[in-house]
């Protein structure tokens, strides 16, 4: 009999997305439902299941595979989902938001990217990579009004599905080397090769894929899209999207490339050093001269995944860990960071350009205060979450000699410390005309909480979830 | 738990101060958050005392000893231990927080709170550094020092306070991640050689190192602090730090932190990389004359009283670096003192221009001139703090630098010459700021009456000046506590001397320094 354990989790959230869309049915015109709750049920389910699940090991279908590494990015996609559904609650009422497509979307999108990090099958991967993106496109361009957001969504669509092409073409090479799309398959018949070397075919497969990934994580030179898309969303879809995106899209990339594709190190390795350093760059040296808050953690996010390429370049235990590590501390952050920039923005004004921010200490201390914490962990200072990720990252690339990129990592990461204080220059610094700022309410309050909680938490008490992701990465690499 | 009270004390009194504070800035407040803010530097201060007053001196360990497991796989741990040398750098940032919140009494006056809340966790952070025995720990205090100093600088300083708020935490960032690199190097060098790694200090004492590695460890640690020291050419944050920020940070900016990056060399970067600490210190040593006579030069041409002082803290620390390479008791000894004395009349001279200041919104010293005759009292601190910064016998300043340059001379007589002229060129330009600001005519009006010292003021005056003439007449009291201590690194460095100079047994024993010749590899 077929064990269903393994997508229980994935069945949970799709079912609470099932929901969503009914409710949105049942609605009256203009009643306010609590949607929201549905979602957060839903996530807070598969967030148990997947507690249920630690260490058994479970295998669906022989395709998806409940195994810690896929579990443990579950719990980062599910502590993604509820930050998000904590501030959308308000704010997709206040931007006239359709509720129901909007929670259905998020939703969907959360069960593909479970899937994308917990599939064994490149094919499924690319399935995986397809509900997750197409719910993300639609979601770039909710706001149907918005000029900016259609063409937010038409550059993403566009370019994403030329990505999905390059993916789909780099399977079909696995496929021809290895006569299969299971990644069992592929790495016994990668393993298997000669002294002549990999197969011609094996090695373009794997750029093609590499492509794919790249372009998923918003690697350069694969980035263009990023700023416009995260500039053009909804900020609150801009704050899911760079964290859970990020997040799947890791946790595959790490899957494919650090155990079938292992024997073609020397091959990628070169290729993703480059694409690595130049990801670390490109995204500080741009994000610097930004004067839009969400362009210019568009940037970061960019840069973010060149650290986060280290772990895979150094693709030992440290390394893999550390991706998991840093997934969270990252997600934490930067929806901290991006849920508090949708939290202040009306339909008149988004609130998110740099001006927007100035004297916010004046008029909302805490939220101010709350956003500086956000932003000093993601430039990396103790005693915040980010510091110790970046450290976790960097630790990995020292041991396996890395030293370059690791250079690079540490002074970019001074740089990006330059633009992140530079929205702490305009809050706490800076006198700004009085500016109407809307309320916000306990529900997102409790979202900043949980998010500020995380981001101590992991600062300063990291060393279970270290354990944990330590854990996580033994049963599968 | 008496190191983890101390250095968590302020941080809970800063906490305190938020909450007693209430929501957003509440003016009528100030006076309360004042109060507590106070209160707690004061019984810091206290309890740094009663560690002085408990401490051994004849040992050379760490005492007050605190483990703990951080993160244990990666031998990572919460270890704080005090010795001779810390000790009196965290007396010495117990003194100089009280009087940091006093200068700022009246002169803050918009955000209370949140000032009150950044010089104590300032405060924090800073002891966690003098007193962090784990390597990791220590870079967790040192990187968070960063933020409120910031904050300080960049809400309450000057007209060009962002730029220099700015400035200063990218100029030290950019040091101090090349250190975290080589701190990570370094834990795994650790687990290459035993089987774990491991941030704790003394077991990496124990680790020998190649001399490619030393090199490069020593180049990533020396700039981190060579730019908090500041060493020349790394000292240019340091005047836009100093003039932009309000009284109290250069107060404890000039006090305290630029001590972190002499305490930094002294305790993590020569003991640790001995070979490459052999190699660097004629280097280091020329910098820190170039340091010496260059920031005197510099400063006896500012017009600005603050940048004056700044730059002279570039010289007198120079002053400290040197007798840290000099590597014998006198010098290294001679350094921790003077980074003591320093500390007292530096701060001493930032609070006394923050008095100025504030009675007539302006440093330049040509707006001066005659004051003397108005603020007699003032003066006569002003004055007393100048000898003691430009080392008159029986202040403190003396001891120190006496101290060094003997120190200097006997390892090198030609460093000793040039900053023995470093010397003499501060006595020139504080004394001639000196008679600039207070002799003279009276002629600019706006000084006809501008009041003499508070009891506020007084309250500030008398502890620097008391301090000032006390390290003066008895430097034992804080020469003893620390030979202990100073003797112990000393041995650590001069133990594991390059191995050409450990061939030769003789060598070894004839002086402290030795072969400084044959040591570079």
């Amino acid at each position: 009999m077929t064990d269903y354990a393994a997508i229980i989790p994935l069945l949970i959230v799709a079912l609470a997305g099932a929901s969503a869309m009914l409710a949105e049915a049942f609605r009256e015109p203009g009643e306010r439902m609590p949607i929201a709750g549905l979602g957060l049920i839903g996530l807070a389910g598969a967030a148990v299941a997947s507690v249920f699940l630690w260490d058994t090991d479970r295998s669906s279908f022989g395709v998806i595979r409940a195994d810690n590494f896929s579990l443990f990015i579950n719990i980062i996609l599910c502590v993604v989902g509820v930050l998000t559904m904590l501030f959308s609650n308000e704010v997709v009422e206040r931007e006239h938001l359709p509720p129901g497509e909007y929670y259905a979307l998020t939703l969907f999108a959360i069960c593909g990217m479970m899937m994308m990090a917990s599939a064994t099958d490149l094919l499924v991967v690319f399935i995986a990579l397809e509900i997750l993106s197409l719910a993300v496109y639609v979601l770039t361009g909710l706001r149907r009004a918005s000029v900016t957001g259609a063409e937010a969504a038409f550059k993403y669509f566009l370019l994403g599905s030329f990505s999905s092409a390059f993916f789909l073409y780099g399977i079909a090479f696995m496929f021809a080397v290895a006569g299969s799309t299971r990644l069992e398959q592929i790495s016994i018949a990668l393993s298997a090769q000669g002294a002549s070397g990999p197969p011609t075919l094996a090695v373009l497969g794997v750029g093609l894929l590499a492509v794919g990934f790249a372009f998923k994580v918003s690697a350069v030179p694969f980035h263009m899209w990023t700023p416009d898309a995260y500039e053009g969303a909804p900020t609150i879809v801009t704050a899911f999207m760079s964290t859970g995106v990020k997040a799947a899209a890791f946790g595959a990339f790490a899957r494919v490339f650090l155990s079938p594709l292992e024997p073609l190190q020397s091959q990628w390795l070169p290729v993703l050093s480059v694409i690595a350093a130049l990801t670390m760059i490109v995204g500080t040296v741009i994000g610097v001269v930004q004067t839009n808050i969400k362009r210019m953690l568009a940037y970061s996010s960019i840069a973010h995944a060149g650290y986060l390429l280290l772990g895979i370049i150094a693709a030992n235990s440290a390394g893999k860990a550390a991706i998991l590590f840093y997934l969270l501390a990252y997600a934490v952050s930067n929806l901290g960071a991006l849920g508090i920039v949708a939290l202040l923005g009306t339909p008149e004004n988004e609130h998110d350009e740099l001006r927007d921010f100035a004297g916010l200490k004046d008029s909302r201390p805490a939220l101010a205060a709350l956003m500086t914490v956000f932003l000093l962990s993601l430039g990396g200072f103790p005693p915040l979450a980010g510091f110790i990720g970046k450290w976790y990252i960097f630790n990995a690339a020292v041991q396996e000699g890395h030293y370059g990129l690791a250079i690079i990592g540490v002074l970019t990461s001074v740089v990006s410390v330059f633009f992140y204080l530079r929205i702490v220059v305009m809050m706490w610094m800076t006198e700004g005309p009085e500016v109407h700022r809307p309320r916000v309410p306990a529900t997102a309050l409790a979202g900043l909480a949980l998010a500020t909680l995380g981001v101590f938490y992991l600062g300063i008490l990291p060393t279970r979830v270290l354990q944990l992701a330590l854990d996580s990465i033994a049963t599968i690499f | 738990m008496l190191l983890s009270l101390i250095v968590f004390l302020p941080l809970a009194g800063g906490l305190l101060v938020l909450a007693a504070g209430g929501r957003g800035d509440q003016p009528d407040r100030a006076p309360l958050v004042r109060n507590i803010a106070l209160l707690t530097s004061l019984v810091t201060f206290a309890a740094t005392l009663y560690l002085w007053w408990q401490f051994d001196p004849t040992s050379a360990a760490f005492q007050f000893e605190e483990k703990h497991a951080w993160m244990p796989d990666f031998g990572i741990q919460y270890y704080l231990g005090v010795d001779g040398i810390s000790l009196l750098l965290l007396v010495l940032t117990g003194f100089l927080t009280p009087i940091a919140l006093l200068s700022s009494w009246e002169s803050v006056e918009k955000g209370v709170k949140s000032f009150s809340f950044f010089i104590l966790a300032l405060e924090s952070a800073m002891l966690g550094v003098f007193v962090s025995i784990d390597l990791f720990l220590f870079y967790v205090f040192w990187d968070a020092m960063l933020i409120p100093m910031y904050f300080l600088i960049g809400i309450w300083g000057y007209e060009r306070r962002i730029y220099a708020a700015v400035k200063f935490i990218l100029y030290t960032m950019a040091g101090s991640v090349l250190m975290l690199i080589a701190i990570i190097a370094l834990a795994i060098a650790h687990s290459t050689a035993t089987g774990s790694p491991s941030f704790n200090l003394l077991d990496l004492y124990g680790l020998t190192l190649t001399d490619q590695f030393q090199f490069w460890a020593f180049l990533a640690f020396a700039l981190a602090f060579a730019i908090k020291v500041p060493l020349f050419p790394f000292h240019t944050w340091l005047p836009d730090a100093h003039v932009e920020a309000p009284t109290a940070g250069s107060i404890i900016l000039a006090g305290v932190l630029l001590k972190m990056g002499t305490y930094g060399l002294l305790r993590f970067a020569f003991p640790l990389f001995p070979q490459a600490a052999h190699y660097f210190m004629p280097f280091l040593a020329t910098l820190a004359v170039i340091g010496i006579i260059y920031g005197a030069l510099v400063a006896m041409v500012q017009p600005d009283m603050k940048k004056l002082v700044a730059y002279s803290s570039v010289s007198h620390l120079g002053v400290v670096v040197l007798g840290l390479c000099a590597l014998n008791l006198q010098g290294v000894q001679g350094s921790v003192m003077q980074m003591l004395n320093h500390g007292v009349s530096t701060g001493g001279l930032f609070m006394i221009v923050g008095m100025l200041s504030d009675r007539r919104h302006t440093r330049l010293i040509s707006e001066y001139g005659g004051i003397k005759a108005v603020t007699p009292k003032l003066v006569a601190a002003f004055l007393i703090i100048t000898l003691a910064s430009i080392a008159l016998p029986f202040t403190n300043g003396f001891v120190g630098e006496f101290l060094i340059l003997v120190g200097a001379f006997r390892w090198s007589p030609k460093f000793a010459a040039f900053a023995a002229t470093g010397v003499i060129l501060s006595a020139v330009y504080m004394l001639w700021m000196f008679q600039r600001v207070n002799y003279g005519e009276l002629r600019n009006p706006h000084n006809r009456s501008l009041p003499d010292l508070s009891k506020r003021e007084w309250a500030m005056v008398i502890p620097i000046v008391a301090m000032a003439i006390f390290m003066g007449v008895l430097p034992n009291v804080f020469l003893h506590p620390m030979e202990a201590s100073v003797n112990r690194v000393i041995q650590r460095i001069v133990d594991r001397q390059p191995t050409q100079v450990q061939v030769q047994p003789a060598a070894a024993g004839t002086s402290e320094r030795g072969q400084r010749g044959a040591g570079q590899p």
